[in-house]
């Protein structure tokens, strides 16, 4: 091993049903430097950055520290060695204050007692050296995303960190805080730490990284340095595909107005939500229209308003004509428009039924169920989206992940709908599937669908969308036709503005 | 754009933190008021005795609730301690010789039964994610089934001890009194005390708060979840095995339906004080509070002559309208967080 690799790990296998994560990953971050790690939704970078972080131990295969072999069992041992994560999902305690999180599972002592003096001192001077002073004592739930991000990079400083994951780091940030991390990462790097990075935006990367790695559907397919990389390489070996023939849709043919939002206003739910603050749009029939936008842009807030999940505080939405009052999920699903929601896991699947079941599930009504007929409309969907399943009264747990989101898609349309919600459609599906469901999403748009989806990936919303809706901040930001979606007309149009009012004090406008 | 929470926002914040305070405050004016005995030395100390017990179990659920689980299994606690307890005192046969145990070992063991049975619960808890509702309803009664058991059915009289077999002493730990003050209400403040220091100043208290708060985040932040969980419920299970000892020396005898409902008690003194269920947010001298509102509540409608059966009413009231407040300070709580903080955080740069 040279010596300049800080961590390598050798022959790193995770399996979970249905989905072999990683396959043998031989993986190798270089010493003081940006390591960037690409690759699509469910290409294995999280899990394999879960294993490095020690939250989930691999089936098999070697983690190298500095050329000697390590275990990772837990997150603590992985701080042991120096290791720190910064999660995708942020990992902040809302109910403490921001010392007790920095220092949380790492508390100082003197005498059996937390030596709050100290630990609140090296709190502010972590998040001072992040250039975003803080007291210490403000409690993390009244933080925005971007600032409970920085408390979690001010936990790894704090520990003494030497190697640094960020796992998505600005998925969360407008563009002013990411520019600020930016910043703080060029200094850390600086100060010899070790930087791995993932993200999904191009130019984000091409800018910040040293040395990339692609992972594709579990499997390193490529390696390179600043330098020999461009966009060209990093597109083609995520995709498996040569860059010319990721074309965005075809100009759709698109029919009458269909449905149709007026002024439409929601009040957040929880701290971390976004309020929808007077959004109107049309939709035609046989359209496919993407929204775009940063988390806590108000992208999820929207669909799952229409879907009739949340309630609305103001403004019309109608269908046909037909005013809908969104009241609940049941009678949305009655007047024509359902969700394919973004958590399969979650909020889709039913693991103990059958994937005959799991398909009907929406479409039993009356008082018996009609076996023999639920079968053959069940058999002619599974056909129609090619679900690949040999006997539809297995469990549907026995599926892939991209099968799985077909039969959820199936279960869509027995309903035959008019509208069809789509939060993330590709998310933790391999890529072969994933084109195959682009495939019967504009076959279906072409027999007369209106589909209305979110993606947090740009390649999915260029290939996809007809038209592009740009979010921020609960406002519609921009407007964008199929040939003027690129990614800098996406990320600048997503990103709020702020400017420094004459106090210092941010203002977004 | 500085920090200025709205001042009726402040004021409606603080009515909430303190309302507690406020009433039993509330409480014990209108019962002076209302009866010229309530306010009296002898009744006040009756009543400390009183509010000792249900504080003791408090304190221990109140561990248990900030991790965001619940204690079903105290009352039964309470009642095979003093059971083991009173089997001890009366002598054990080994082999045709009945033995008798000094009081200090006595206490020790019977403790250790408490604390074993908290450790089951934490077990079935943490490392076999058994809901803490139902793992502790279980040994609820596998606890008092256990204490019927050793008992069968009786109850153990004369559990003053005989100086010959050296085991004297036992009724002091429930009826001695120190500086004028009952014994058990010097051992509830003593470790009330211990505990508030725990929860607020130890790093074990502060990972309870964390995994109340987000067990994910917690865990994720290497905080060993299972292990934090676990002890709250040996905490607890220790805590109801000492009312158990009290209540046996302050009668001098233990029957095996010792602590019935207790569980319902204490959780009840927990919510009012101000912890939240779902856990994260609480404290114990909210507990102590909250577990002096019922006391002072039970006792004084006693003394005013409402009938048992609109004590009980009253008590079911209490107890819901404080749940119904919880909810509402957690909403203003946030949003005065939020303008207060909000504020500052943006000023500081």
């Amino acid at each position: 091993m040279s010596d300049d690799l800080i961590l390598e790990t050798r022959g790193i296998l995770k399996q979970y049903p249905g989905l072999t994560a990683l396959n043998r990953v031989d993986y190798r971050v270089r010493r003081n430097a940006v390591n960037v790690l690409i690759g699509e939704n469910g290409a294995g970078k999280s899990t394999l950055m879960r294993i490095l972080a020690g939250v989930e131990a691999p089936d098999s295969g070697e983690i190298l520290l500095n050329g000697s072999a390590i275990s990772l069992r837990s997150p603590r041992e992985a701080a042991a060695h120096g290791i720190a994560i910064v999660h995708q999902e942020l990992a902040v305690l809302p109910n403490l204050d921001l010392a007790e999180n920095v220092f949380a599972g790492r508390e100082l002592t003197r005498s059996a007692l937390i030596d709050r003096t100290t630990e609140d001192r090296r709190t502010v001077s972590a998040l001072l050296r992040l250039g975003k002073p803080m007291e210490a004592k403000t409690p993390a739930a009244a933080l925005s995303l971007g600032r409970r991000q920085l408390v979690e990079l001010a936990r790894s400083l704090a520990h003494g960190a030497s190697l640094l994951i960020l796992d998505e780091p600005t998925s969360a940030l407008s563009l002013a805080e990411a520019e600020t991390l930016f910043g703080v990462l060029a200094e850390l790097k600086a100060g010899g730490m070790t930087i791995i990075y993932i993200s999904h935006r191009l130019h984000e990367l091409l800018h910040l990284g040293d040395h990339f790695t692609v992972l594709r559907s579990g499997c390193v397919v490529g390696e390179g340095a600043r330098g020999e990389v461009d966009r060209k390489w990093i597109v083609e070996r995520m995709s498996g595909k040569a860059y010319g023939e990721l074309s965005a849709c075809a100009g759709a043919t698109v029919g009458e107005s269909l449905l149709s939002i007026r002024d439409l206003c929601v009040a957040p739910m929880r701290d971390d939500e976004a309020a929808l603050q007077g959004l109107s749009v049309e939709l035609r029939r046989g359209e496919i229209l993407g929204v775009y936008g940063l988390l806590g842009s108000g992208r999820t807030e929207l669909m799952e308003t229409l879907a009739g999940a949340r309630r609305m505080t103001s403004g019309t939405v109608t269908l046909q004509g037909k005013r809908l009052r969104l009241k609940d999920v049941a009678s949305t699903v009655e007047a024509g428009m359902v969700l394919v929601p973004e958590d399969r896991q979650r909020d889709g699947l039913i693991p103990e039924l059958s994937i005959r079941e799991n398909i009907a599930l929406s479409s039993m009504g009356g008082v018996l169920i009609d076996r023999k007929r639920q079968a053959a409309e069940t058999e002619k969907l599974a056909r129609e989206l090619s679900i690949a399943a040999p006997d539809l009264e297995r469990p549907i747990t026995a599926l892939s992940g991209g099968n799985q989101q077909k039969a959820l898609l199936a279960r869509c349309l027995m309903r035959s709908p008019m509208v069809l919600l789509l939060d993330e459609p590709t998310r933790g599906v391999d890529v072969g599937a994933k084109e195959e469901i682009y495939r019967i999403l504009r076959r279906l748009a072409g027999d007369g669908l209106s589909i209305v989806f979110t993606s947090s990936e740009i390649e999915e919303t260029r290939m996809l969308a007809t038209r592009t809706l740009v979010l921020c901040q609960g406002r519609i930001a921009a407007e964008l036709t199929a040939a003027e979606t690129t990614d800098e007309a996406l990320f600048s149009a997503a990103s709020p503005h702020v400017v420094q009012t004459r106090d210092g004090v941010e203002v977004t406008v | 754009m500085s920090g200025s929470a709205k001042p009726a926002n402040r004021v409606l914040f603080l009515v909430l933190k303190l309302r507690a305070v406020l009433m039993l405050v509330l409480l014990l004016a209108m019962f002076t008021a209302l009866s010229p005995t309530f306010l009296t030395a002898n009744n006040l100390s009756i009543l400390a005795k009183h509010v000792a017990i249900s504080a003791l179990l408090a304190v221990g659920m109140t561990f248990v609730v900030l991790t965001g689980g619940i204690d079903l299994s105290v009352g039964s606690i309470a009642g095979l301690s003093g059971i083991v307890a009173g089997l001890l005192i009366t002598g054990v046969a080994v082999g045709g010789v009945v033995h008798f145990l000094p009081i200090w070992l006595v206490v020790l063991l019977a403790l250790l039964v408490g604390a074993l049975v908290g450790a089951c619960n934490g077990l079935l808890v943490a490392r076999f994610s058994v809901t803490p509702f139902i793992a502790t309803l279980g040994t609820l009664y596998i606890a008092r089934g256990t204490a019927l058991l050793l008992s069968g059915g009786h109850t153990f009289p004369n559990l003053a001890g005989v100086a010959a077999h050296g085991n004297m002493g036992f009724p002091a730990l429930g009826q001695s009194f120190a500086m004028g003050v009952p014994t058990p209400v010097w051992m509830t403040l003593v470790i009330a005390a211990i505990a508030a220091v725990v929860a607020a100043r130890t790093p074990f208290g502060r990972h309870i708060y964390a995994v109340g708060g987000n067990e994910r985040a917690a865990r994720l932040a290497g905080i060993r979840t299972a292990r934090v969980k676990g002890v709250t419920y040996v905490i607890s299970g220790a805590c109801a095995a000492l009312v158990g000892l009290i209540i046996a020396a302050q009668l001098e005898s233990a029957h095996p339906a010792t602590g019935e409902s207790f569980e319902l008690n204490a959780i009840a003194a927990v919510v009012l004080g101000g912890t939240s269920l779902m856990g994260g947010r609480g404290s114990i001298g909210g507990s102590l509070i909250g577990a002096m509102v019922i006391g002072v509540l039970a006792d004084g409608l006693v003394m005013l002559g409402v009938s048992e059966f609109w004590q009980i009413v009253i008590k079911g009231v209490v107890i819901v309208l404080a749940v119904a407040v919880d909810q509402l300070q957690s909403r203003v709580q946030f949003r005065f967080l939020t303008t207060l903080f909000a504020g500052k955080a943006e000023v500081a740069q």
